[in-house]
C-alpha cells in the first residue's frame, strides 16, 4: 500500500516540481482573421472581464502578437485553451517564464 | 441583411436575410460541417479550427488533442448545423426572418468564425499563377469571407456579452 501511494505521489509531482513557483498560462495569439470586436466579446463573455480589461488584452494580442489571458494550474489553463479553440481563437498552454 | 435587437428587449438578436443570402449561408454551413466531418489531419483549414495547444511539446500536444478534439469537433459541427437548419429555405419565398436567443447567437458567432478561418485558408493557399477559374473561385470565396465578417460584426453591435 505504502509504496503504491508513494509512487503515485512521485508521478504527480514530477512536472509541477520543476518550478512549483511558476504557474501555467493560457496564451491567445494574433490571427488576422478574427474581428477585434469578436475577440473582445469572447474575453468579456467567457472570462467575465470588464470591457476595459478585455479591450486591453485584445489590443495586446493585436499589437504584440500574443497575450496571457489567464494563469493558474495547468488543468484550468488547458480548459481555457480548449474553450478558446471552441470560439475559434488560436490559444496555447505554457508554463510562465521565469 | 438586417441585424437588430429583439422585440421587448429580449436577449439575443433578430436577423432578416434575403432568400439568396439565407441559401448561401445554409450552403456554407453545410460545407463547414463537411470539413469538420471529413477533413483529414493534413487539411490546413482544420488546423486553424483545431490549433496545437503545445507547439513546442509533441507529447503534450498529442495528449491535449486526444482529450479535446472530439468535443471541439462536436461543438463546431453542432453550431454549423444549427445555422444550416435555421437558414434552410426554398427559393422565391422572399425574406427569411430568424430570431436567435443568446445561446443560438453563440452558435452563429462561432460558426461565422470557423467559416472565415476556413475561407482564409482556402484563398491563402492559391498561388499567383492561378488560372482564370481559380481566380473566379477566389473572388467568390473572398466575397463570402467579407460578407461573413459583416454579418458577425453586425451581430456583435447588438449582442451584450454579459447576458446568457
Amino acid at each position: 500500500m505504502t509504496s503504491t501511494i508513494e509512487q503515485l505521489d512521485a508521478d504527480l509531482v514530477t512536472d509541477e516540481a520543476v518550478r512549483p513557483d511558476l504557474p501555467w498560462q493560457t496564451i491567445v495569439w494574433d490571427d488576422p482573421v478574427n474581428l477585434m470586436t469578436y475577440v473582445t466579446y469572447v474575453f468579456r463573455s467567457y472570462f467575465g472581464y470588464p470591457r476595459e480589461e478585455a479591450e486591453r488584452l485584445m489590443l495586446q494580442v493585436h499589437h504584440d502578437g500574443r497575450a496571457v489571458v489567464a494563469s493558474g494550474n495547468r488543468e484550468a489553463m488547458e480548459r481555457h485553451a480548449q474553450a478558446m479553440h471552441g470560439y475559434g481563437l488560436q490559444a496555447t498552454v505554457a508554463r510562465a517564464e521565469a | 441583411m438586417i441585424v437588430a435587437g429583439r422585440e421587448g428587449g429580449a436577449d439575443g438578436v433578430r436577423i432578416v436575410l434575403e432568400t439568396e443570402e439565407a441559401m448561401l449561408l445554409s450552403e456554407l454551413a453545410d460545407q463547414v460541417d463537411s470539413v469538420l466531418l471529413l477533413g483529414g489531419d493534413d487539411d490546413p483549414a482544420l488546423g486553424r479550427l483545431l490549433p496545437n495547444a503545445y507547439p513546442d511539446d509533441a507529447t503534450n500536444a498529442r495528449d491535449f488533442a486526444r482529450y479535446t478534439r472530439e468535443s471541439l469537433v462536436d461543438g463546431k459541427r453542432q453550431a454549423a448545423q444549427s445555422v444550416r437548419d435555421a437558414t434552410a429555405t426554398e427559393r422565391g419565398s422572399g425574406i427569411v426572418e430568424i430570431e436567435l436567443d443568446q445561446a443560438q447567437a453563440w452558435d452563429w458567432l462561432t460558426f461565422l468564425t470557423d467559416l472565415r478561418l476556413i475561407l482564409a485558408e482556402r484563398v491563402g493557399v492559391v498561388d499567383e499563377d492561378a488560372d482564370e477559374a481559380d481566380e473566379q473561385r477566389d473572388d467568390y470565396l473572398r466575397a463570402a469571407y467579407e460578407w461573413a465578417g459583416i454579418v458577425q460584426g453586425s451581430m456583435l453591435e447588438v449582442l451584450d456579452p454579459m447576458q446568457g
